[in-house]
């Protein structure tokens, strides 16, 4: 797996690519949980990642929950279709805010 | 009378130094000495010519001044070397003075390096402590040369003859080349000398021995000679010649100490490897204990599941760990008034956490589901708790649902878990897939109740184990997959089919990388 972070205000969108799966999905959560504990608004750009397993999606739910607490913005977007699948299946994709792509978010805001 | 005579006698100094070596017990003369020509005459024109080298390097090193250079251990070295030379000389039936006077300018060239300025001189006692080869190599790093080809710079300089000046350039080499008798000696001089200087290489006397024996044919005994006889020579040629160096420790002494230093060396690997031995035991002692405390957690995780299949009621189940632990759960319970509460559940994640997560909400829905008899209400109670001590946002996908034996109808909460599956008498299908988000994800979440009729049909529950199983052909087995198995099996009884179902899965599956849960509602029997 691999990340990348960028700046797009008012979000960091960290990117990720490749399999989040038990073995990699700690080091996306230390990503995700790092971007908004500087009180950061978060979007996760997921349109590489090729797949998720539960650990992974359990990162995302604790980003979600983290960013209620401190009353960020959090979303994924650009979700690929075999993560789509994953978070369509547990019926996730009504938790996350999800959308095309960061500008189209930003739009919505 | 020789040249050598004519230029000492010109030099009233190095006159009054020539006759008072030539008077020292290191010549053991008879005669007195009294003139530089008696000397000649007596000693030889050989030796005078190394009496006057030996006074010119002297006065060379004295008139240097480096104050960190230790001139006395310097002098000692290459003393050593031109006197390890000459005992090999004498054993060989070499011309002695020869094999002298080449031993004592073999390491002219490492004088030149160490003298030329303060920062240079600082290396000798670096370069003093090391093999042969290895000084060599040193010396290349820090001054980018080294002394054999300095000192074939100067002989070619000052027009020495030129088999000194091919022993003197090639004595480092002489295990890649073919060199003259006089470049082995000087070789082996250099190795005998590294015998009395090297510390902490125990080794080096049986390297010693081996270059001896190649170079020059020298048995063990006879290269023990020469080792032996070595100290107190150097010491009579120092004392001749007016050096002061430093008292000579003799063979039995270096002997004893590489013996000593070869007995901390093993002691040291024997400690080592009694160190390891003792940290591998305590890791096996770890990895038992946590093994045991393994074993421990999967038994009362396998005791929070149902009693095995082939009870008396409408529900079977069966739960195969993929590892010690499981993250799936499954559970059945009979209420009060003849209905039953059935769940099948999932962990986000695997090993101890997501067991200790699977523990409790096993728990909750065991503890709650006695008082709380609407499937909906149930699982928004246990939602809440979960989300009030959320950690590491694992959360829950569980199928909750009610049978009521009297009636047939069957109600279903689908917490995020794959879909159950309906195959009515007829093997027509209905899946049922989740209604609502996992439990332990959102607070003041609503879980939708579908209600039924279970009939003659039978009702299947799975977790995404066996979905994501891999076939033989290396595609997951899907939804599609799994309906195919059920479909052939429905006609045998439940037990029976749950059995079958569990085997062919195994079958189909190469590797299954996740649990295996699976639990049937039927109420034909």
């Amino acid at each position: 797996m691999e990340f990348k972070l960028l700046d797009i205000e008012p979000y960091v969108v960290l990117s990720l690519s490749g399999e989040v799966d038990m073995q990699y999905s700690p080091d996306a959560r230390k990503q995700i949980l790092s971007v908004l504990e500087r009180s950061k608004n978060l979007l996760v750009d997921l349109s590489k990642v090729t797949y998720i397993d539960s650990s992974g999606v359990a990162s995302l739910v604790e980003g979600f929950q983290l960013s209620r607490k401190r009353n960020l913005k959090f979303g994924l977007v650009g979700v690929s279709q075999p993560v789509m699948q994953v978070l369509r299946l547990a019926r996730l994709d009504t938790v996350f805010p999800i959308h095309e792509s960061v500008n189209e978010r930003i739009a919505a805001d | 009378m020789s040249q050598l005579a004519e230029m000492a006698a010109s030099d009233p100094v190095l006159t009054a130094e020539i006759l008072r070596i030539a008077n020292s017990p290191f010549f053991g003369l008879v005669r007195e000495v009294n003139s530089v020509q008696q000397a000649v005459v007596l000693l030889g024109q050989q030796t005078l010519r190394n009496l006057v080298l030996c006074i010119a390097v002297k006065d060379v090193l004295n008139n240097v001044y480096l104050p960190d250079l230790d001139v006395t251990s310097l002098w000692e070295s290459t003393l050593r070397r031109a006197t390890a030379a000459e005992l090999l000389a004498v054993n060989l039936g070499l011309e002695i003075e020869k094999c002298f006077t080449a031993g004592l300018l073999q390491d002219l060239g490492l004088l030149v390096l160490l003298t030329q300025d303060e920062d240079c001189s600082r290396y000798w006692p670096e370069l003093k402590n090391l093999p042969p080869t290895k000084r060599l190599v040193r010396e290349r790093e820090l001054f980018g040369t080294d002394h054999a080809a300095v000192a074939e710079l100067l002989a070619q300089a000052w027009s020495l003859p030129s088999e000194l000046t091919a022993a003197l350039a090639h004595h480092h080499a002489c295990d890649s080349m073919d060199c003259s008798t006089l470049c082995a000696v000087l070789h082996c001089a250099d190795w005998i000398a590294a015998v009395f200087e090297v510390e902490n290489e125990p080794g080096i006397i049986d390297d010693c021995h081996h270059c001896l024996t190649v170079h020059l044919s020298l048995d063990r005994e006879n290269s023990e000679q020469i080792l032996n006889a070595l100290p107190a020579r150097t010491e009579s040629a120092a004392r001749a010649l007016g050096l002061r160096i430093n008292p000579q420790a003799d063979l039995q002494k270096v002997l004893e100490n590489a013996n000593l230093q070869l007995v901390e060396a093993n002691l040291s690997y024997q400690q080592l490897t009694w160190e390891l031995q003792q940290t591998l035991d305590e890791r096996n002692q770890l990895a038992a204990e946590l093994d045991r405390e393994l074993q421990l957690a999967r038994e009362i995780q396998q005791s929070l599941l149902p009693a095995p299949a082939g009870s008396d009621g409408p529900l079977f189940g069966i739960n195969i760990a993929a590892h010690k632990l499981s993250g799936d759960f499954f559970d059945f319970f009979q209420l009060e008034d003849g209905r039953y509460y059935f769940n099948i559940a999932d962990v986000s994640g695997k090993g101890i956490n997501a067991a200790l997560l699977m523990a409790k909400t096993s728990s909750l829905f065991r503890c709650l589901g006695k008082r709380i008899h609407h499937p909906g209400t149930l699982l928004k109670l246990i939602n809440e708790e979960l989300c009030e001590t959320s950690v590491r946002g694992m959360f829950v996908t569980l199928v909750a649902g009610q049978f009521e034996p009297e009636t047939g109808t069957v109600r279903i909460v689908n917490a995020g878990g794959p879909p159950g599956i309906f195959i009515d008498k007829d093997k027509r299908t209905t899946p049922f897939g989740a209604s609502s988000v996992p439990l332990g994800v959102m607070p003041d979440t609503d879980f939708t109740v579908e209600e039924f009729s279970l009939g003659k049909g039978s009702l299947y529950f799975f977790t995404d184990g066996i979905i994501e199983a891999k076939t033989s052909r290396g595609k997951p087995l899907e939804i599609e997959g799994l309906l195919q198995i059920l479909l052939k099996y429905t006609d045998q009884p439940p037990a029976e089919r749950l059995h079958l179902i569990t085997e062919h899965l195994c079958n189909t599956s190469e590797t299954f990388r996740d649990d295996i849960t699976l639990l049937i509602l039927d109420a034909n029997a």
